[in-house]
């Protein structure tokens, strides 16, 4: 399956080598995060498809990318302890009360 | 439903201002510290400051319930206060602008840059942040965003909101916050990229399993 090569009017010849031409691979790159996050048209998914099953450097990019987001998403964060979260209270209770 | 504000006192040494438990205030308060304070560690990467930042956002969110029309959730608001709370209090310690990140810095120019040099593979996100080291690494490169990246990041892949709801806090249109969203993405990648574990990452977990 060949991949859609995208031109803009007066900047580019028709390239012969049309699978996965490191513009062909920007245009993918730029466009990864909408995939990942199922935020494109059925369209543009299969011509993104095509390109990674065809470029194996754009498939392990988007490998590491999906894992970068995995990893924020799980990423646990500290709790506060009671005695810091009733000392905040009063303190922003005294702030208020002197404002 | 206004908040009970109390009279100003003179004496700040003195015991804190008490408020009965059901007041208005802390009912905001014991509902939404914890998501506050979340919020505040993983853009400030450290206590003190998250805990300034929340203080400062509960202290607003006081004087300004009056003005709280409920048309966004509690959390929305609460969150709109905490980010710009955050803006303007770095913008008190430090002058400088945030960076830009533009896309052509994100492209690999060598065969090493397209993969994590950190092995993934078979293990489930929060099996591999078992790893301290890789924790620390992550945080790192969440902490090196530019604040305006960091925030969005933040919003959307550690809290969960949608582009919708942190363009809401943010101002912003949907558009900008995916433009943004996708380069901070790259941004930690690329500085995941760049860092190899000193250890096996799965070791910790066979450790554990034994």
């Amino acid at each position: 399956m060949a991949d859609r090569v995208r031109t803009y009017p007066g900047t580019r010849k028709p390239t012969p080598h049309q699978g996965h031409g490191k513009r062909n691979c920007v245009k993918i790159l730029e466009r990864l995060s909408a995939y990942l996050d199922d935020e494109l048209s059925g369209d543009i998914c299969r011509e993104i498809r095509a390109h990674l099953g065809d470029c194996p450097n754009c498939e392990v990019f988007l490998d590491s990318l999906r894992h970068t987001v995995q990893l924020c998403q799980h990423r646990p964060s500290p709790s506060l302890s009671a005695k810091d979260r009733a000392a905040l209270r009063r303190q922003i209770l005294k702030g208020a009360a002197s404002a | 439903m206004a908040l009970q504000k109390k009279s100003r006192r003179g004496n700040d040494d003195g015991p804190a201002p008490s408020i009965t438990t059901s007041s208005p205030f802390d009912q905001l308060y014991r509902d939404h510290v914890d998501i506050m304070y979340r919020f505040a560690y993983r853009l400030c990467g450290e206590a003190e400051a998250a805990k300034d930042l929340v203080q400062e956002t509960f202290l607003n969110a006081y004087r300004a319930y009056d003005r709280f029309r409920g048309d966004a959730q509690v959390s929305t608001w609460l969150y709109a206060i905490a980010s710009h709370a955050c803006l303007r209090m770095r913008r008190k310690r430090k002058g400088e602008p945030d960076r830009e990140l533009s896309l052509e810095e994100f492209v690999p120019t060598s065969e090493g840059e397209f993969a994590l040099q950190i092995p993934m593979e078979g293990l489930s996100p929060q099996e591999a942040l078992e790893n301290k080291e890789l924790r620390q690494i992550l945080d790192r490169a969440i902490a090196k965003l530019p604040r305006k990246y960091r925030m969005v990041l933040v919003l959307r892949d550690m809290e969960g909101l949608s582009a919708k709801e942190v363009g809401g806090i943010l101002g912003l249109n949907e558009r900008a916050i995916k433009s943004r969203l996708h380069r901070a993405r790259l941004f930690v990648r690329k500085e995941l990229s760049a860092k190899g574990l000193a250890g096996e990452l799965n070791r910790n977990v066979h450790t554990r399993l034994e």
